[in-house]
């Protein structure tokens, strides 16, 4: 489920749009989630499996030339706080190769740890950690902002983007060139204002411009600059709608890209410390 | 007294002969009934009742709602082997209906994730709620209900079959088909032929191999079981895999029902992402069956053919949209066709004798993986789309340019209607072991461009009308109906009914919630009833006598 995050205040009903659309792609949503393992015990459980496991099953458990993975191991996934995994480490599995290995009941709970919190890690995408995406060209980036992503008729580094690069992680900076926020407070006094704004224009020449509160084809409704609302039938497309996006011009370059231009323009914001 | 006895024993004879479904039902167009998912075993959702039509759905009218309250209510008919829920479910999907309801003998029975129902079509009363306590697993969906006779099947998000009695809501029995710790989970509708019931696995958290299963429909027993992989060397498709270890760990999914020709006696299936989901590296090649349409010989489970619209997905991708079976002529030659519009933003069109392509031709405009099509049909994936440590942009996004609900194709236009969305994703390279797990990358929304209603024209592939939305759209489920109609749902609470030929709207309701399953429609006494579920609740319309 996403917003497009268009509207200030409705949100509800422009993220159902997409709601049937997020298909087989869920998070993390059953009915109990996987607990929560002990951090301490999973990095003693490490140490431990490197130095008695991870010689046939590898340091991360993903097998090795002699063992198999374990983070795919059905006897791993099906087991419940060491019931399936302590008999073998106790016992080892002759008939396979795996000599038995006599370690204490608090460690064979260490290691269970360690290889359920791993399945956990790999289970979670919504917590993967994204790794160092600056590889780009600064000077490249410096002249796509300047030239051929004409990010410089509407933004100055020494001005609204001064010391950008000091505000955000790379990963969330590049994320709002990509899809700036709606959503901001500018001039004097501050105030908050919404990149997209419409205009009604009704069949008497009466026209209202806001910001939009609902807009299908049966309705478009509007808070104006007053603070005043205002809503309207819609019927075969009339009142007719103009829709305003002060930044069209971002949603204009997602066609038009390359990934190198959006990898440089990272690496020079960057920079605007 | 002796009458009144012998009364109400008859009745109860008959009430029983009433419930059950009548197998010749399943290979004709549903008119007095829905009897199966997709009404019939076409796809098409297209229904020849013209009742309700141009001419007068300005009148339809609220019959009735039906609000679903899942869990151990009063009523309750109570199974499952899992602990006592503590109060009411709490996950959203429990209460979001995308179902696509049977409605067999004038008794709807529909599902939501570990619930079902009975409810009377005519005046939307309960009849019998089946409640099950689950151990788990995903709450995202259930897709509904299969039925043979007088016996009910759904699954559980815990993964197993489960057969009631469609007259009372009693369970005969229930089979596990998966293992829930490996994060199997289930939501698919099963489908009944003959006596084979087809069912489905969800899950690509973890690395692991889908199926389609067939049980008996009277003893729960497995039998036959068709890997979306190859099991081994050797086997059909393993030169596409690297080794055995990827293949066996290769995803391919079976959670959206497919549809099935009785001439041809195939049952057209597409089937899941491959795993690890967003990064190929530790399975290079095309990944057979996964991403695929493919063609099951139905009592054996055997593969007649396969063609494959995304061959090495790695941006989840599915190829599960249902596989619309069109009857049509190309070339002023009658053909048998199979339509899809995939999830990878492109539509389909095959022979479904044999599979080969004859038609496909992007959706949207935003997409930007492929470096074009190949002669066979298939598009060709550029490989620096794929995810890298630094990112890289893609549309569609993971979700897709269409999704599960299920489309709509009416032969009278010759139109496949489908809803579509136009958005782009960062893709970052996580897990740069050479044996990734899970999904191995992560990804970030980066920009929408709204979405449409889009009518193709499935001998030139050529979108000719589209209604777009500027902040919503997407993919959503879609009837069209010989009353010249088209029924689907506008992401702003709204059912609406469009002119098929030519997209202009011709009538809509305000609901309490989104469209959230296939429109559907049958007629009882006489009257013609159009059916929709939007989030907890189902609503009926008719016209005003």
């Amino acid at each position: 489920m996403k917003s497009t995050g268009l509207f200030e205040i409705p949100a509800v009903i422009l993220i159902t749009g997409m709601a049937v659309a997020t298909g087989q792609t869920p998070t993390a949503a059953t009915n109990a989630p996987p607990p929560n393992y002990d951090p301490v015990a999973v990095e003693r459980g490490k140490t431990t499996f490197v130095g008695a496991c991870g010689f046939c099953h590898g340091s991360n458990a993903k097998g090795g030339e002699k063992g198999p993975d374990l983070l795919r191991s059905v006897v791993v996934l099906d087991d419940e706080n060491g019931n399936a995994i302590g008999p073998i480490i106790l016992k080892g599995r002759p008939d396979k190769g795996m000599p038995r290995f006599p370690l204490t009941p608090r460690e064979i709970a260490d290691i269970t740890a360690f290889l359920h919190n791993s399945i956990k890690n790999a289970i979670e995408r919504d917590n993967y950690k994204i790794l160092d995406i600056v590889t780009g060209d600064p000077k490249a980036g410096a002249a796509y902002f300047n030239g051929t992503g004409h990010c410089n008729s509407c933004h100055s580094v020494a001005g609204d983007l001064k010391g950008i690069g000091a505000k955000y992680e790379p990963v969330t900076l590049q994320g709002r060139f990509l899809k700036p926020e709606n959503l901001w407070t500018e001039g004097t006094p501050p105030h908050r204002v919404n990149a997209i704004s419409v205009t009604v224009m009704l069949p008497s020449g009466e026209s209202f411009t806001g910001t939009p509160v609902n807009y299908d084809d049966f309705n478009v409704a509007l808070r104006d600059a007053n603070g005043a609302y205002h809503s309207f039938t819609r019927r075969n497309g009339v009142p007719r709608v103009e829709i305003h996006n002060r930044l069209q011009a971002h949603v204009e370059l997602l066609s038009r890209y390359t990934d190198a231009d959006i990898h440089n323009l990272t690496a020079y914001l960057v920079t605007l410390k | 007294m002796k009458i009144k006895l012998l009364i109400s024993s008859l009745c109860m004879t008959m009430a029983g002969l009433a419930q059950m479904l009548d197998p010749a039902l399943l290979t004709r167009p549903a008119t007095d009934a829905w009897p199966t998912y997709h009404g019939d075993y076409s796809g098409r959702r297209f229904s020849t009742l013209t009742q309700i039509n141009q001419s007068n759905v300005k009148h339809l009218t609220l019959a009735w709602i039906f609000r679903v309250h899942p869990g151990i209510t009063p009523n309750a008919i109570v199974g499952g082997e899992g602990p006592e829920p503590q109060g009411p479910p709490t996950d959203p999907g429990t209460y979001t209906i995308k179902a696509t309801p049977l409605m067999v003998n004038g008794i709807l029975y529909f599902s939501t994730p570990d619930n079902a129902w009975a409810v009377d079509a005519r005046s939307g009363r309960e009849l019998w709620h089946f409640t099950w306590k689950g151990k788990g697993g995903d709450h995202i969906g259930n897709r509904g209900m299969g039925m043979y006779g007088n016996w009910l099947y759904f699954e559980t998000p815990d993964n197993y079959l489960v057969s009631l009695d469609a007259q009372t809501g009693k369970e005969r029995w229930h089979r596990n088909i998966a293992d829930l710790k490996q994060e199997y989970f289930s939501t698919v509708a099963p489908i009944v032929i003959g006596n084979h019931v087809l069912v489905g696995v969800s899950g690509d958290s973890l690395d692991i191999p889908g199926f389609l299963e067939a049980h008996d429909p009277e003893t729960g027993e497995i039998q036959w079981k068709w890997w979306s992989e190859p099991l081994k060397q050797g086997d059909p498709g393993f030169e596409t895999w690297p080794d055995e270890y990827a293949m066996r760990h290769g995803g391919g999914m079976t959670w959206v029902p497919g549809s099935y020709d009785p001439d041809l006696h195939l049952y057209y299936l597409g089937t899941g992402n491959p795993n690890p989901v967003l990064t190929g590296r530790s399975r290079k090649g095309d990944n057979l069956y996964t991403c695929s349409i493919v063609a099951l010989n139905v009592d054996t489970g055997k593969l007649a053919w396969y063609f494959q619209p995304s061959p090495h997905d790695t941006h989840d991708w599915d190829a599960t949209q249902t596989p619309v079976l069109i009857d049509a002529e190309i070339d002023g030659k009658p053909r048998k066709l199979l339509g899809q519009a995939n999830r990878n933003g492109y539509f389909f069109l095959l022979d479904r004798t044999n599979g080969k392509s004859v038609l496909t031709a992007p959706m949207i405009g935003t997409m930007n993986w492929s470096k074009g099509i190949a002669p066979n049909g298939q598009p060709i994936p550029d490989p620096a789309k794929e995810a890298t440590i630094d990112g890289v942009l893609v549309s569609p996004q993971t979700g897709g340019a269409t999704n599960w609900p299920p489309p709509s194709y009416d032969p009278e236009t010759g139109l496949f209607y489908v809803g579509t969305s136009q958005e782009y994703s960062m893709f970052y390279l996580t897990d740069t072991d050479p044996h990734p797990e899970g999904w191995g990358a992560a990804e970030r929304d980066a920009g929408h461009l709204g979405g449409d209603l889009e009518a193709i024209d499935i001998k030139t592939g050529k979108i000719v009308w589209d209604h777009h939305y500027p902040f919503t759209g997407g993919a959503v489920g879609i009837l069209t109906t010989a009353g010249k109609l088209l029924f689907t749902g506008d992401g702003s609470y709204h059912l609406v009914a469009f002119d098929p030929a030519n997209g202009d709207i011709l009538w809509h309701a305000g609901l309490a919630d989104d469209l959230s399953n296939g429109p559907e429609t049958y007629m009882l006494d006489g009257q013609q009833y159009l059916i929709a579920g939007a989030g907890d609740s189902l609503y009926a319309f008719s016209l005003e006598p």
